[in-house]
């Protein structure tokens, strides 16, 4: 029973500390509500560059010309194995047949070029699309050895080398900033809590004198910090679904090649993550902060 | 009930208390009186554990206090009241809320709480201000008010600092009267004051306090010193 009336208290007490010191709390909540949307518009802008250069990755073509007198099942062979290798997306045949119609589609005006020649000049090949830009260069070298089946093999290497500069650029920095951002956000955070609390020491002070445990005094204060950070949270959140619904469409159409996530999903992972956060910080904030005034 | 055994304390150079050694018997009425900076306020607060001496003991109810802490601590707490000299009460809480806190933290509520606080608020003659904020509130009420949060939970010990200062003559012996009627109760009264008209309108026993030592300890209007205490009970 003295615990019901302990937590019943707690609770109503909290909510008394955040109506009475109001000026506080709304301050409290709108520097967490700031601070997460920030946080979580970077989250959300790092997640867009990221896929932006996996999609660049994507698209390392890497062709291999196949000799006219290779053997088709060599061939075949070849093709299975490389289906299985990781880092190979896709793997197609070009008969010399089909990359004869390919030119007649792409070069109609020149079709004359063809009607001189006594046979099909062009080359069987076989094209891969890569998933990772980073095999290329091995599978290129190995490719290559195999001098009686592949005449040639082209590979835009300098443009594979600075998709993997860029990768790479894109992902050390991207972490940096989100660290240094996660950390900022959090200092704020819990600094706000601390002045928050800070401004009421006397009352902590007061409770520990007539009698109360740590936690008693804890309690509310455990509370109102979770309060404050759920419904920052909570306002970052609602924000950013709705800044996202409306922004995602039109960045898409002004810079099309940017592949801004629109799946509801990552909105609602990410909704869910500032979420967890606010709460978090709120409360861990408020019980380190309490605990500095507790030593009466 | 409290013995002070070569208590000293000093913060930085200044020396608040040099040396005392005294003993309050359990329900005794007991004055310490003194000018600004006799050290009465820093023998008030190693009593109730808010400081430690540097060389001494303090014993409460037979307990050295230096050796209390968390639970232990708190349950000497709760054996006190105390009324500071500058109230303490939450500016942000009514004086229902404050009068009732040391019976919320004791995992009290309901109505037990409520007519808890209207007994002791029509005791010091406020029960029709339980819902004021204490900056609505008379210096004098604010003390009252105090007293009450100090008593609601039936302490052994109640310590004053300062009850009557800046009060008129007639709300300083309402403040009395009051600690009178709470020490006739069985409560062991220390109350720290300047005020000689309070102290002399009273046979009571006074220790006189000055540079952080005990001068005198008296029974006013008698040269006889106070019977020596049982020991710590």
């Amino acid at each position: 029973m003295a615990r019901l009336h302990v937590a019943r208290y707690l609770l109503a007490s909290a909510l008394t500390g955040l109506w009475r010191n109001r000026t506080m709390t709304g301050g409290a909540i709108v520097t967490t509500a700031i601070m997460l949307i920030t946080l979580a518009g970077f989250l959300a802008i790092n997640d867009t560059l990221n896929q932006m250069v996996t999609a660049l990755g994507r698209k390392s073509n890497l062709i291999a010309y196949v000799r006219d007198e290779a053997r088709p099942t060599q061939v075949t062979a070849i093709i299975d194995d490389l289906r299985t290798r990781p880092g190979v997306g896709e793997v197609q045949f070009v008969s010399k047949e089909d990359a004869l119609a390919i030119f007649e589609s792409r070069f109609v005006d020149q079709r004359d070029i063809l009607d001189v020649l006594q046979s099909n000049p062009l080359p069987a090949s076989v094209e891969l699309r890569l998933n990772n830009p980073a095999v290329v260069p091995e599978l290129a070298q190995e490719l290559q050895g195999m001098t009686t089946v592949f005449d040639d093999v082209v590979v835009p290497l300098d443009v594979v080398e600075e998709v993997i500069g860029i990768s790479n650029l894109a992902r050390v920095a991207g972490s940096v900033i989100i660290i240094a951002l996660t950390g900022v956000t959090l200092f704020v955070i819990v600094n706000t809590i601390r002045i928050a609390v800070f401004a009421r020491r006397q009352e902590i002070e007061i409770m520990k004198l007539v009698g109360a445990t740590d936690w008693f005094v804890r309690g509310p204060f455990v509370a109102e910090g979770a309060i404050i950070g759920g419904i920052g949270a909570g306002i970052a959140a609602i924000a950013l679904v709705v800044l996202y619904a409306q922004a995602a469409p039109v960045v898409t159409r002004i810079v099309s090649f940017l592949p801004v996530s629109t799946d509801t999903e990552f909105v609602r992972n990410l909704a869910v993550f500032t979420l967890l956060v606010g709460l978090i910080v709120g409360s861990l904030g408020s019980y380190f902060s309490v605990r500095r005034y507790l030593s009466v | 009930m409290i013995v002070l055994q070569s208590v000293t304390k000093s913060y930085g150079d200044v020396q608040a208390v040099n040396g005392v050694t005294l003993a309050i018997s359990r329900g005794e009425f007991t004055f310490l009186m003194g000018t600004n900076g006799a050290g009465k306020t820093t023998l008030l607060r190693l009593i109730s554990r808010e400081e430690q001496p540097d060389t001494g003991v303090v014993l409460v109810g037979g307990g050295n206090t230096a050796e209390l802490s968390g639970p232990g601590l708190t349950r000497l707490r709760r054996r006190m009241g105390v009324v500071y000299q500058d109230t303490r009460l939450m500016p942000n809480a009514t004086v229902a809320e404050n009068v009732a806190l040391p019976l919320r933290v004791r995992g009290m509520g309901g109505s037990s709480v409520a007519s808890g606080v209207t007994a002791v608020l029509e005791r010091v003659g406020l029960a029709d201000k339980q819902a004021r904020f204490p900056r609505e509130l008379s210096g004098g009420e604010q003390r009252k008010v105090a007293i009450a949060r100090a008593v609601i939970a039936n302490p052994e010990i109640l310590l004053c600092d300062e009850p009557t200062e800046s009060l008129s003559a007639e709300r300083a012996a309402e403040i009395v009267d009051l600690l009178l009627d709470i020490n006739a109760d069985g409560v062991t009264t220390v109350v720290a004051t300047h005020d000689t008209g309070t102290v002399n309108r009273l046979r009571r026993r006074v220790i006189h306090m000055d540079n952080g030592c005990v001068q005198s300890d008296t029974l006013v209007g008698s040269a006889a010193p106070p019977p020596p205490p049982n020991g710590p009970s």
